[in-house]
């Protein structure tokens, strides 16, 4: 009898813990990086969170990454969004124009401390309509070059920073060390992520050109104009003449050592190996023909209107990106705000870097940089460039052509 | 044509046959020893028929970035619940269609056969909103219900009732004289002989379910629920690089286990698959 | 005096009303199936064709024929019927005549055949995706494929990145998949054949060719015919391969139907659309089938 008593005990006792789960409210994130680095600072941050907010838990979905707006899309289709959202500078207009973000100028002003007015309003402008904020810029990140100088060395030729300080960092010279070094058996220079896929990462080459997919207000394509058709020509012949760049369908990766040089963000410094490191450099990209110039990759953070709890989700998000956490992801995501961007908060959130690698790289290019190019409809466009690039992609490509041809079909999906 | 060969037209036949089986067999044997080989080995050629040097860290890694056995479990329990729920529906649909007469069957067969016409592909769309309408979306009843009972089942249906057409009747007749139910006598005399049959169906039906790519991928979003052939391409780094090694080793995970049953039991495959009435 | 015709009255649970409602409830779960699961779909597939679904926005309009004319303005679509044609006509083409191939040569009485038999036929029971994944490995510019060309001194082409490789790639990586499927059902229609014919034409001194050419070949037509039908229709629902090692690339190239219409319903997010190629599937699917099944008659030999 008393074993019962006991047991019935035990039970009501496991029910009414259940019933406490069972109240709990569980926030979802999804986000692209699946990076250990990233992941911990993440949990961290969200354990601060629930520290002040009992019962609530947040879960951070790595979903993959060249697939990541698709997934999350079909996600919202099937009636399964996430409470809050990555979102791809590129995509941002999809998203901010829909109404299928909560609006967070409101809960960001009324967070304690947040100081919403030490945010760069610049950075703001992709994610905003009608004087509202729908998504908030956690990563202002300006595309570098990373640099492995024991290839170069190896090579016999100058490191970018000797070049640097000749005046001589180019895209010419660029390409030149980048082929040396792809003559001894590694590759030379890897545009991260582009893969002869994800093609908006030409980016951060073609704007040396000052070219561009389309005009600034979005409706005219100008993939043919001579700006781009020089930057392509550029590139193919880097590719298949000098071959600086892999070519389609040969993999290498810049962090584990088989490359000269990387294009990529300085949140990847994340990657660099930490054991048997290279010696490594981060530098502004080179200049191109149309002079010095910066590319800028944003990341905001958006909260979904269906959610459940998404005034609870924008609260998080507030309390992400305060003054303290903002210096903390500052380790790998440069913050928006004014008073963080300064060479000595950001040397301390990332170790990895050095002043001058900050100054150069990081704040010298949040300053001028552009941000990669966006469109509504992107999926759309996006797919139909990839698919008529491909016939640039081959030794014997007639470039200008191939962009004529592509200009004549995404002009339609432009216009819409 | 079943003449004795001449030893020398033998010779020929077997340096055909030994030339012909390389595409058939080398991917599988690449697979299998390139996930055992260190990445840097893989692409190195004259590829090593057996590694020279073994790393299973591929094999480790599978299950640690991804819930690899959840997905295991998920692909085996869908084929399996899928399987049997397939031979009991169109073993009950294909034996009434071929013994039974009731009023308008010629009519409902050809319903029924509709399905043959219109591949699951033509309605995925509809189907993804039902499923969402019912809060079925991420969840793995789409995989379980449409090829029970939706199109992918009218193919075992027809190759149950071509069987039962075939089969004679004395047995049944004699069965229903002693006053026998309709479900006893399908259940104990014609289901038992249609065993052969049934293999056939089976096989067919856990290949299909085992291999769905299209409706996994667009109905389930989150790793967890994932099915195997979704999960296979997901290995990729951070940033979306495929991880080759790991990739491998989960593709030999998926593909071996199967492929051993096979090569057990060859012989049941091989019949079973000519019974399915197509030989016309 | 009235006649008791009571006592004549047959029960009302005739053995033939039994038997009709057991067949009901037989066939009953299936049946629910298919309308829930194929024709209420159908219908469904042609309400939404005449509307564009907005997910992000979440709403769902009326555009009429809207979709309709952009399938006839489409400029890709040509294109990807012309891959879908390719791919179905080589799949279909290579996949037969290399399944009877192989099934008259596994057919032959000698020594371990069966071994050959389960070899080739071992690709079918291999995961689809990792088969494919494999072959992707195998084809790549500097995959081992290319390796043994080079070994024997011819310079292997970069095979998925041009449209003509990257075609053949995708069609021979599918019929080496599935090609044993068909080369069982071929065996099994090779061995119905009566041994007395071939005796008789031996007898009549008939060569080996036209043996086959007069007796199995008629013989065996309506396996063929079955055969292709099956292996058509699957040809135009292929997805997965195209998937992992093309995704439709380079260009258009591979893009057939089925990716297309996945692209446009589940990347676009054009469900609308996509559901207007699925119409069109249906009906390309239908046609074939018709056409397939008038050509019996003039090209399949019945005994009876």
């Amino acid at each position: 009898m008393k074993r019962l008593t006991h047991l019935l005990a035990a039970a009501t006792l496991l029910a009414s813990a259940g019933l406490a789960g069972a109240a709990d409210v569980n926030l979802r994130m999804t986000i692209w990086s699946a990076n250990k680095s990233h992941l911990d600072l993440f949990n961290a941050i969200a354990a601060d969170f629930e520290k002040t907010h009992p019962g609530v838990g947040v879960t951070f979905d790595s979903l993959a990454f060249d697939s990541y707006t698709t997934t999350l899309t079909t996600q919202i289709a099937g009636g399964n969004a996430p409470d809050l959202a990555w979102i791809f500078e590129t995509s941002a207009p999809d998203f901010v124009a829909s109404g299928a973000l909560a609006p967070l100028t409101e809960t960001l002003k009324a967070a304690p401390g947040y100081d919403l007015d030490d945010v760069n309003p610049a950075t703001l402008e992709l994610w905003s309509t009608g004087g509202e904020i729908y998504a908030y810029p956690f990563s202002t990140s300006p595309f570098g070059v990373f640099v492995n100088n024991d290839l170069i060395k190896a090579a016999g030729k100058p490191t970018p920073a000797e070049l640097i300080a000749e005046g001589k960092w180019t895209w010419d010279s660029a390409v030149d060390l980048a082929a040396a070094v792809a003559a001894n058996g590694k590759a030379g220079l890897i545009v991260r992520d582009f893969d002869y896929k994800l093609w908006d990462n030409l980016a951060t080459i073609w704007n040396g050109w000052g070219a561009a997919p389309w005009s600034a207000d979005g409706r005219t394509c100008t993939m043919a104009d001579q700006p781009m058709a020089d930057a392509m020509a550029f590139i193919h012949d880097a590719i298949f003449e000098k071959k600086a760049m892999p070519a389609p369908g040969v993999s290498a990766d810049f962090f584990a050592g088989d490359a000269a040089m990387t294009i990529t963000q300085i949140s990847r410094a994340s990657l660099l190996p930490k054991e048997n490191p290279f010696d490594w450099d981060l530098v502004p990209l080179p200049a191109g023909p149309a002079g010095k110039y910066a590319v800028i990759g944003q990341a905001g953070i958006g909260v979904f209107a269906s959610s459940k709890n998404a005034a609870l989700a924008a609260e998080f998000l507030a309390f992400m990106t305060n003054p303290d956490n903002a210096a903390k992801l500052a380790a790998y995501f440069p913050p928006p705000r004014k008073s963080q961007l300064t060479t000595d908060i950001l040397a301390k959130a990332n170790p990895l870097l050095t002043a001058e690698q900050i100054d150069t790289v990081v704040i010298d290019g949040i300053a001028t940089g552009k941000v990669k190019p966006g469109h509504t409809g992107l999926a759309e466009i996006h797919q139909a460039v990839r698919a008529g690039l491909d016939a640039a992609w081959v030794p014997d490509a007639d470039v200008p052509a191939t962009l004529a041809a592509i200009c004549r079909r995404i002009e339609p999906l432009l216009a819409r | 044509m079943k003449t004795e060969l001449s030893p020398r037209l033998k010779l020929v036949l077997y340096g055909l046959l030994c030339v012909l089986a390389v595409p058939f067999v080398f991917p599988t044997w690449w697979m299998v020893t390139s996930s055992m080989k260190p990445v840097s080995d893989i692409f190195a050629f004259p590829p090593a028929l057996i590694p020279t040097t073994y790393d299973f860290s591929s094999y480790a890694d599978v299950f640690r970035l991804q819930p690899f056995a959840r997905q295991y479990f998920n692909s085996a329990y869908i084929a399996a619940v899928v399987t049997a729920g397939t031979m009991l529906v169109a073993s009950f649909s294909g034996y009434a269609f071929a013994r039974i007469r009731f009023p308008g069957h010629n009519a409902l067969f050809l319903v029924v056969l509709t399905g043959l016409l219109i591949p699951s592909e033509v309605t995925i769309v509809p189907l993804f909103r039902m499923f969402l309408k019912w809060g079925m979306i991420n969840t793995h009843w789409p995989l379980i219900l449409v090829p029970i009972f939706g199109a992918p089942s009218v193919f075992a249906t027809f190759v149950m009732r071509q069987f039962f057409i075939a089969l004679p009747g004395e047995l049944e007749e004699a069965a229903r004289v002693d006053g026998l139910s309709r479900l006893k006598i399908f259940w104990t005399i014609a289901l038992p002989l249609a065993r052969p049959a049934l293999a056939a169906v089976a096989i067919f039906t856990f290949l299909h379910s085992w291999n769905l790519y299209l409706e996994p991928v667009v109905y389930l979003s989150n790793p967890s629920v994932f099915t195997l052939p979704q999960a296979l391409t997901q290995y990729v780094d951070a940033y979306g690089g495929p991880m080759w090694n790991i990739q491998l080793a989960a593709a030999t995970l998926t593909a071996l286990p199967v492929l051993l049953v096979f090569i057990v039991a060859q012989k049941h495959f091989v019949e079973g698959l000519a019974h399915t009435g197509l030989k016309g | 005096m009235t006649a008791d015709d009571g006592s004549y009255r047959r029960p009302f649970w005739t053995i033939e009303r039994r038997d009709g409602v057991v067949g009901l409830l037989f066939v009953a779960p299936q049946l629910v199936g298919i309308v829930l699961f194929v024709l209420v779909p159908l219908a469904l597939v042609f309400w939404y064709s005449l509307h564009e679904w907005n997910v992000l926005a979440n709403t769902f309009t009326f555009k009429g024929a809207a979709n309709y004319r952009k399938l006839l303005e489409d400029p890709t679509l040509p294109e990807v019927l012309g891959a879908t044609a390719l791919f179905s006509a080589g799949l279909v083409v290579l996949n037969l005549g290399l399944a009877l191939a192989l099934a008259l040569l596994v057919n032959q009485k000698l020594r371990g055949i069966v071994v050959f038999r389960t070899l080739f036929f071992s690709p079918v029971v291999v995961s689809l995706v990792a088969w494919t994944i494999v072959w992707g490995f195998l084809l790549q510019a500097n995959g081992t494929i290319n390796g043994f060309l080079g070994a024997l001194g011819i310079e292997g082409p970069n095979w998925l990145r041009h449209p003509t490789t990257a075609m053949i790639s995708v069609v021979v990586v599918q019929v080496f998949k599935n090609v044993g499927l068909n080369m069982v059902l071929f065996l099994a229609a090779l061995q119905g054949v009566p041994n007395e014919l071939y005796e008789a034409a031996r007898v009549d001194g008939a060569p080996r060719f036209k043996q086959f050419r007069r007796i199995t070949l008629p013989l065996i037509s309506p396996t063929i015919l079955l055969t292709s039908i099956i292996t058509v229709v699957g040809s135009l629902q292929v997805f997965a391969q195209i998937a992992v090692l093309t995704q439709g690339g380079p260009g258009v190239s591979t893009t057939v139907l089925v990716y297309y219409l996945y692209q446009q319903a589940f990347q676009f997010h054009l469900f609308g659309y996509g559901s207007t190629l699925a119409i069109l599937l249906f009906v390309i699917v239908l046609t074939l089938t018709v056409l397939q099944w008038q050509m019996r008659r003039r090209l399949v030999f019945y005994e009876n």
